[in-house]
């Protein structure tokens, strides 16, 4: 693709202060949205996250070690995810790289039956910039999950948030409506791509369990910590605009024995407080596309 | 197992055999006293033509610029003001100072030899400058501009070394005990002083700490500040539980561009209200400590 | 130069005291950092490293969190800072007048002082001509705000042996770079001299949160503990405090709290006053008259 617009040309400034606050329906004042990821790392591959790093410093192949840490998330961790959104009656977004269909249909299974949103989020787990056919490996992501769930998901995120500069618009070539890797806002915005206008919706790379245990190496209340600081906030600032607080997870890192209390203490805290809704992405594209018509005209 | 020898100087393994600690002679200190701390603060120039031996603040985008003046004069910073507040400490507590210095900073920082030598703090050979022994053109010319410059500054000959980031080639210990060295702290490896063969006249270690210093601490694994008296003090409290029956030594570390800064002071500090007036631990130097094991431990090999 | 010609070595002990004015025992230095970071380069800083630790370009991730300090971030600080009736030293890369506008402009009607940081948020001595993006620098921070900066920060706080031999040619009466005392120092270049005031990498969220990784209440418990120490010693002679903030990291909702905190209690407490830069400089060019 020839020049594709780099982000601030699809994006124009805006500070936050000089925006109309935006409105959530009824008495709601703040959305919490629980995005879950789930992802196959492939033995064949380096591992996408280093917990031990290997003696000498010299990353090895195969990986077993991390290679088996993350399966954790897929034999254990997981189901306690279902678990525990099940008995809240939450319903996640699920940002799973699009061959759990494949290589783990019984947790794609679960989730369909539990009525997760399903997110794309890439084919498999690695960086999109070493992806040679973008728009093929988005066509097979998406066409593999409609197959799976029945449904075509409406939403993206790139795998460790990636995206090239064209990114933006092989995603709506594709039909995609909104992405979360533009982390750059509290709240939805619209960006221009050669396809049109695509909802950038606020996920997180403050309040996600990777950076934060992974690469910050927090103790593990640290989650339930930062988790209060972020939403106190938040919820204060809703006063006066609608506020969306994103919390992202990962099965291998806060499905751990050591951690999923903090988890579960999140959504006990959230939950002291009115006006909270537990969206999904979708449920808040279609909130936002019945309010933001002015937005997404002047992206087209 | 049998480890290739290197071409010149000694095979660690062979400077000194196995040893459990449970099995040795019982070590006993005089008047009763079950444990000794020595507290040893390191004074250092860096080179700013020279990459910097630590940073704390990386440049954007990373790289390694040169010069790197943020984070020299973030070390510089300790040598200006951090030394004089953990001297103040020091004072305060009246604990024998060990001064661990490189050559070139006695000539740059007068004020901080005198002061030391004012209070008859022991002064221990660090390097000429603050670099790697290994990469050191001449490590015996090294070693002996040590000694000539603390001799010229203090009057007194250094006993004791331990070398810039504890390196050593393989032959440092039989330079150091050639030289006229009567102790070396770069064999992090007990809870008591040993003894290291050398080819020539033995030479003695005594306990020094990775663990109760800062630099681990703050610069490696980024703990919080309180950590120093944390772990000092699980440390102190295991030491002393272990040295019933037979002596232990403890060494406590610091840098003042780290422990000196305002926000880590308190916690250096703090140890020594907690610890200094125990009846049967004793505060000494290296040199107090070599004495006693000379006279009290087991003979030389 | 190399630095030893430019500052003597002084120890603290020894100095005559300086005199701050009659009530005021400590001064907390307020510095707000705006950055530029261009797409087109690898970013300055990383809160997440790309899966199988590849950097990548662009580095989209890590570019949309510095920018959430400019559409948010910043107008929380502000808010806060603006409540606690403080008036803050923005160092801005000088491209932050020509991409936000609207944050510059939002500064100068709160009546800040503006100090220049460069261009771009890239290293001094990747510069191919210093004097040229020094002046650039200035001039464009210059024509708008009206008021040409007095003082300076290098991106990262880099410069090389030089750097301070341009700034002084350019006007610039103080720095920032220099974290080596707790009181202002006075360097020889080969113009004017330029005063380095006590910034510090301690209290600074950066090397905080970006490269330690300390928890969000980190920012209070070592302002504290730094502010309780320097307050003591302050009844002997004046100190100077700085605490840094870049909108990216204590803009986010999850530390802002703590920095309020911080600013709030520590402004509470007895002859405790908050000075821009241009401030102390000004005081401090008194004491050497």
């Amino acid at each position: 693709m020839a020049n594709p617009m780099i982000p601030r040309e699809r994006s124009d400034f805006s500070a936050i202060v000089d925006r109309p606050p935006l409105k959530l329906p009824g008495n709601a004042r703040i959305v919490f949205w629980t995005i879950v990821n789930y992802e196959v790392w492939d033995i064949a591959k380096p591992m996408a996250r280093q917990l031990l790093p290997a003696p000498t410093g010299v990353p090895l192949m195969p990986d077993v070690v991390h290679w088996a840490f993350h399966e954790y998330g897929m034999r254990v961790g997981c189901w306690r995810f279902f678990e525990l959104f099940k008995k809240l009656k939450i319903k996640p977004t699920l940002s799973a790289n699009a061959r759990i269909c494949e290589d783990y249909p019984r947790v794609a299974e679960q989730a369909k039956r539990d009525g997760w949103e399903f997110m794309g989020h890439a084919y498999e787990q690695g960086p999109i910039h070493k992806e040679p056919d973008q728009p093929a490996m988005i066509k097979r992501t998406l066409d593999t999950m409609e197959k799976f769930t029945g449904k075509r998901p409406v939403g993206w995120l790139g795998p460790g948030l990636t995206q090239t500069l064209e990114t933006p618009d092989h995603l709506t070539a594709a039909g995609i409506k909104y992405i979360g890797d533009w982390v750059y806002d509290d709240e939805p915005t619209v960006i221009r791509t050669a396809n049109g206008p695509l909802v950038t919706l606020p996920y997180t790379i403050e309040l996600n369990d990777i950076p934060m245990m992974l690469i910050q190496h927090h103790e593990s209340d640290y989650l339930l910590k930062r988790a209060i600081d972020q939403f106190d906030r938040l919820y204060a600032e809703s006063k006066h605009r609608a506020k969306i607080c994103a919390l992202a997870i990962h099965p291998y890192i806060s499905g751990q024995p050591h951690r999923i209390k903090y988890l579960e203490a999140i959504y006990k805290h959230v939950n002291k407080h009115k006006g909270v809704l537990h969206w999904n992405g979708a449920q808040m594209l279609d909130w936002y596309q019945g309010i933001a018509a002015k937005q997404l005209k002047a992206a087209e | 197992m049998n480890f290739p020898k290197p071409a010149v100087g000694m095979l660690p393994n062979d400077r000194l055999g196995y040893s459990p600690i449970a099995k040795r002679k019982a070590l006993k200190l005089p008047k009763g006293a079950r444990m000794v701390v020595w507290t040893i603060t390191n004074v250092e120039e860096w080179d700013p033509t020279q990459t910097m031996p630590r940073t704390v603040l990386t440049p954007p985008a990373g790289g390694s610029p040169m010069p790197d003046i943020p984070n020299w004069c973030w070390h510089e910073y300790g040598n200006r003001v951090g030394f004089w507040r953990l001297l103040q400490i020091y004072d305060e507590f009246k604990i024998p100072g060990v001064m661990n210095i490189n050559g070139v900073a006695v000539e740059a920082f007068p004020d901080i030899v005198k002061a030391c030598a004012e209070r008859n703090w022991e002064f221990i050979g660090h390097g000429f400058t603050q670099r790697n022994m290994q990469k050191v053109e001449n490590e015996r010319a090294d070693i002996r501009k040590c000694i000539e410059v603390l001799e010229r500054a203090t009057g007194k000959r250094p006993r004791g070394w331990l070398g810039p980031g504890l390196t050593e080639t393989w032959e440092t210990p039989d330079i150091l005990a050639e030289e006229g060295y009567d102790y070396v702290a770069d064999w992090v490896l007990d809870d008591q002083p040993v003894w290291l063969k050398t080819r020539g006249k033995p030479i003695l270690n005594i306990p020094y700490t990775q663990e109760c210093n800062d630099v681990a601490m703050m610069l490696i694994q980024h703990h919080k500040a309180s950590e120093f008296y944390e772990r000092a003090m699980d440390q102190f409290e295991q030491i002393y539980k272990d040295a019933k029956g037979s002596a232990r030594v403890m060494a406590i570390s610091v840098h003042p561009y780290i422990m000196g800064a305002p926000h880590r002071a308190k916690y250096f500090r703090r140890i020594f209200e907690k610890i200094r007036k125990k009846r049967d631990v004793l505060f000494w130097t290296g040199a107090q400590i070599a004495d006693w094991y000379l006279k009290s431990g087991p003979k030389a090999p | 130069m190399h630095p030893r010609k430019r500052l003597e070595f002084s120890a603290i002990e020894g100095r005559a005291p300086l005199q701050f004015p009659k009530g005021v025992r400590l001064v907390i230095w307020p510095v707000l950092a705006l950055e530029e970071w261009d797409i087109s380069r690898p970013m300055a800083r990383m809160v997440i490293s790309p899966p199988q630790g590849q950097p990548m370009q662009p580095d989209h991730p890590n570019w949309s969190w510095h920018e959430y300090g400019m559409r948010v971030g910043f107008w929380r600080l502000r808010k806060v800072l603006r409540e606690l009736g403080v008036s803050p030293t923005v160092t801005l890369n000088a491209r932050v007048c020509e991409t936000y506008p609207t944050v510059v402009k939002a500064c100068l009607d709160s009546g800040w002082e503006l100090d220049a940081h460069g261009y771009d948020q890239v290293p001094m001595h990747k510069a191919e001509d210093q004097r040229g993006v020094i002046m650039k620098s200035m001039d464009i921070i210059e024509k708008f705000s009206g008021k040409r900066p007095r003082g300076w920060f290098g991106p990262g706080l880099t410069q090389t042996f030089e750097t301070l031999d341009y700034l002084s040619e350019a006007g610039i009466e103080y720095i920032g770079d220099w974290v080596l005392d707790d009181e202002p120092v006075t360097l020889h270049t080969e113009h004017k001299p330029v005063v380095a005031l006590p910034y510090n990498f301690e209290i600074h969220d950066i090397v905080l949160m970006a490269l330690q990784h300390q928890p969000s209440d980190m920012m209070y418990v070592r302002a504290r503990d730094q502010f309780e120490w320097l307050y003591a010693e302050a009844a002997e002679r004046p100190k100077v405090m700085a605490i840094a903030c870049h909108p990216y990291l204590s803009g986010v909702p999850h530390r802002i709290g703590h920095v309020q905190r911080t600013f709030k209690e520590l402004l509470s407490r007895e002859g405790v006053v908050a000075w821009s830069g241009d401030k102390i400089l000004d005081w401090y060019l008194g004491q050497q008259r």
